[in-house]
């Protein structure tokens, strides 16, 4: 009796999880296969505002797509049933990817935001630093803060 | 003396202050290295192995290992005992043992057997076996003190007690 | 006196029975992420997510921010014109050795625009040593470090343990290959941890021909960065090649060996610095007096006309089998004494993708560094001479193959 209304307990709390997760999961599938798809086309992807930019070169794109998009299908296999322990790696996981791929994109901006570049002077201008910083962002970092709610989860998983 | 990826570099780094290279991952260690501790203002030398599963040993480094042992025969041993896989570390212990070595048991990686709730009397396996046990983590350093004061009184025992004291082989 | 091994199994029974009590174990969430990260279906993607983060920060620290953002700017800028111009006797032998050989070769003597193209000790060695390697090394030694504490080796082990086996090797041949990547001396050092002779030698042997140091993926970044996936998979494939046809020829056994997986762990500051610390004194010990020692040599060889003749004595063998210019002679002289400033020295021959390609292959395959060939020496000199025995088969087969496919593919002659 007593484990069943425990699980009880555990897949109510859940249930907000399993749905934002699988939401999530959604979305994050959709940016590694644009990311696959710009990178086969060959053409840079901005969105119209300029948010978000789709990298097309083949390191970028292609490997780092197929990394979006395995944390995405680690999103939606976890979803379901996330109150086990399990599943609920898998969607840990998920989040670790994109940490992984946000955490090299941002480095990425950091090292070419400092040199002043070949011509210029030993360190770029305060501008032209905080130019690299303005948006449109990959998609990974777009994902980033979406990712970190794992992170709730993970803590208050008992 | 230990298992491979038991933390007996960890050991040799805290006890000696020198810089053997220390990884989570078995194999490190491939050969021997020397270095010199100080117990009660006494220089004790202190040597570094790779890694061993048995006195048996089956490739070079393990080889390594138990030439060293068997090449000086009065020395005294540490033996380096992973907590959470406690009964194939006590295999290598046993050997160690039985060939006269005088020996203390480091139970170490505490931390990760209590994790696992896995729970040790070490006093009790201390009264088995005739030799100082000691619960350490040697990466942060707990029971590293203990350990060494105890190294200056280690004796010799035979098997045939430990055999008494467990209450037989049968 | 000495138990029988069923009666020390029996004592240990008793022993653990009074003494250890095993709770109920529950699995964990770190658990669970290991296993995930262990299982092929999950494990592949999550190795394909690590290589990336590796590899984009090593390109992003050592190629974007140190190399091109700051060494480039001040070797090219400010350290060569103030040598070019501060060291006496332009054009002499000594000038030519230690800062600029003036277009090497040629008849008439030009001063150098860049590092890579003036050959002197100085100049090139010690931009080839300080700017590129450098920081190259410094930044795998900090992720492979990393991943080392962490304790995803053992677990990358166990995950390639399928398909290693197929080279008669056990997943745990990647920890050696790995540690390669970075240095390939301790990497033939880690061969120890293999239980067979045969193991051992397969393994050495595939190290010291197809497995590029961090020194010269550094440099390779640098001066073919367009060109770098295919090197990488022309080096891969032989790996997996040479691995199974050596598994296949070489007598002896390759038993399965079981690894233990220990537990992940937040990795110590402390070990980690000291571990990089390390390495960079001993590169400063090691590598960069033989990065001088190399430019110096080579400059001197080409000096006498000893290159020349080299490369015109093996012009046969240079463009009629392996299809790149004669050259390339120099280059090869230089890798045996560093990798990386080979290939360094390779970027300003004049030649095709295909060519460029071809030669930064054969200058990783050919010969092991000098440190590398100390290192096998040391654990034994019979399997030396069959290590290089196969070596030279390697680079005839290998190298005439890549030429082969070139040729298919229309982009050699």
């Amino acid at each position: 009796m007593t484990v069943q209304s425990q699980s009880q307990l555990q897949s109510e709390s859940s249930s907000t999880a399993a749905i934002y997760f699988a939401i999530l999961g959604i979305v994050t599938t959709a940016f590694g296969l644009a990311d696959l798809l710009v990178t086969a086309g060959g053409a840079e992807f901005v969105y119209g505002t300029a948010i978000l930019e789709i990298p097309n070169d083949i390191f970028r794109g292609g490997w780092g797509g197929l990394v979006v998009l395995s944390a995405g299908l680690f999103y939606l296999s976890g979803a379901k049933n996330i109150g086990e322990i399990h599943q609920f790696a898998k969607v840990a996981m998920g989040s670790i990817l994109i940490w992984i791929m946000a955490g090299s994109d941002i480095f990425a901006m950091i090292t070419e935001s400092i040199p002043g570049g070949e011509d210029g002077s030993w360190f770029n201008t305060l501008d032209g630093f905080l130019a690299m910083y303005a948006p449109p962002y990959a998609p990974a970092v777009l994902l980033l803060p979406f990712s970190l709610v794992v992170l709730y989860y993970i803590y208050h998983r008992d | 003396m230990g298992h491979p990826n038991v933390g007996k570099s960890v050991f040799f780094n805290r006890l000696t202050g020198a810089n053997v290279t220390e990884s989570n991952y078995p194999g490190t260690t491939v050969d021997y290295t020397k270095g010199w501790m100080k117990i009660e203002g006494e220089d004790v030398e202190l040597v570094d192995v790779p890694g061993t599963f048995s006195l048996d040993p089956k490739d070079k480094a393990e080889d390594v290992a138990v030439a060293m042992l068997h090449e000086t025969r009065d020395v005294k041993v540490i033996s380096v005992i992973d907590a959470s896989k406690i009964e194939r570390g006590l295999y290598l212990a046993l050997e160690i043992i039985e060939e006269g070595y005088p020996v203390v048991i480091a139970l170490n990686m505490w931390d990760v057997a209590w994790d696992k709730n896995i729970r040790i009397d070490a006093r009790k396996l201390e009264q088995i076996l005739g030799v100082p046990v000691v619960p350490t983590t040697a990466i942060s350093g707990e029971g590293i003190k203990e350990l060494v004061s105890r190294l200056k009184d280690i004796q010799p025992v035979e098997v045939d007690d430990i055999i008494a004291n467990a209450g037989g082989l049968t | 006196m000495t138990l029988s091994l069923e009666e020390r199994w029996t004592l240990i029974d008793k022993i653990s029975r009074e003494t250890v009590t095993f709770g109920k174990y529950e699995h964990t969430l770190k658990d669970a992420i290991g296993e995930l990260t262990v299982k092929p279906l999950t494990g592949i993607p999550v190795a394909i997510a690590i290589m990336y983060g590796f590899w984009s920060a090593f390109g992003s620290f050592a190629g974007t921010l140190m190399t091109d953002g700051f060494f480039v700017k001040l070797f090219d800028g400010y350290w060569l014109p103030w040598l070019q111009g501060a060291f006496p006797g332009q054009g002499s032998w000594l000038y030519s050795i230690m800062v600029d050989a003036g277009g090497l070769g040629g008849s008439e003597f030009v001063l150098s625009d860049t590092c890579f193209e003036a050959f002197g000790v100085l100049t090139s060695g010690i931009f080839v040593a300080i700017g590129v390697v450098l920081p190259a090394i410094s930044i795998f030694y900090l992720m492979l470090a990393l991943l080392e504490d962490v304790g995803y080796m053992p677990r990358l082990a166990v995950l390639l343990d399928t398909v290693l086996h197929r080279v008669g090797l056990h997943g745990y041949a990647i920890v050696p290959t790995i540690l390669s990547l970075g240095c390939n001396v301790p990497g033939v050092a880690a061969t120890r941890i293999l239980e067979t002779k045969k193991q051992r030698f397969i393994m050495m042997t595939l190290l010291a021909i197809f497995i590029p140091c961090g020194a010269q993926i550094g440099i390779m970044d640098k001066v073919v960065p367009a060109l770098m996936g295919w090197i990488l998979l022309y080096l891969i494939i032989g790996y997996f090649i040479f691995g199974y046809i050596l598994n296949k020829v070489v007598p002896g056994k390759a038993p399965e060996f079981l690894i233990d997986v220990p537990p992940y762990r937040k990795p110590l500051m402390r070990n980690i610095t000291k571990k990089i610390w390390g390495r960079i004194t001993g590169f400063f010990k090691v590598a960069l007096p033989f990065v001088m020692l190399g430019c110096a040599i080579v400059n001197v060889l080409y000096l006498l006309g000893v290159i020349q003749w080299l490369g015109d004595v093996l012009a046969p063998i240079f463009v009629g089998w392996f299809g790149v210019p004669k050259e390339t002679a120099g280059p090869l002289v230089a890798a045996f004494l560093r990798k990386d400033l080979a290939v360094a020295q390779l970027s300003v021959i004049n030649m095709t993708d295909y060519q460029r390609i071809t030669a930064v292959v054969l200058v990783t395959i050919y010969f092991p560094c000098v440190a590398t060939f100390a290192m096998m020496l040391k654990e034994g000199w019979k399997e030396l001479i069959a290590a290089i025995g196969v070596l030279i088969i390697v680079v005839f087969t290998y190298g005439g193959l890549i030429h082969l496919i070139g040729i298919i593919l229309g982009v050699a002659e």
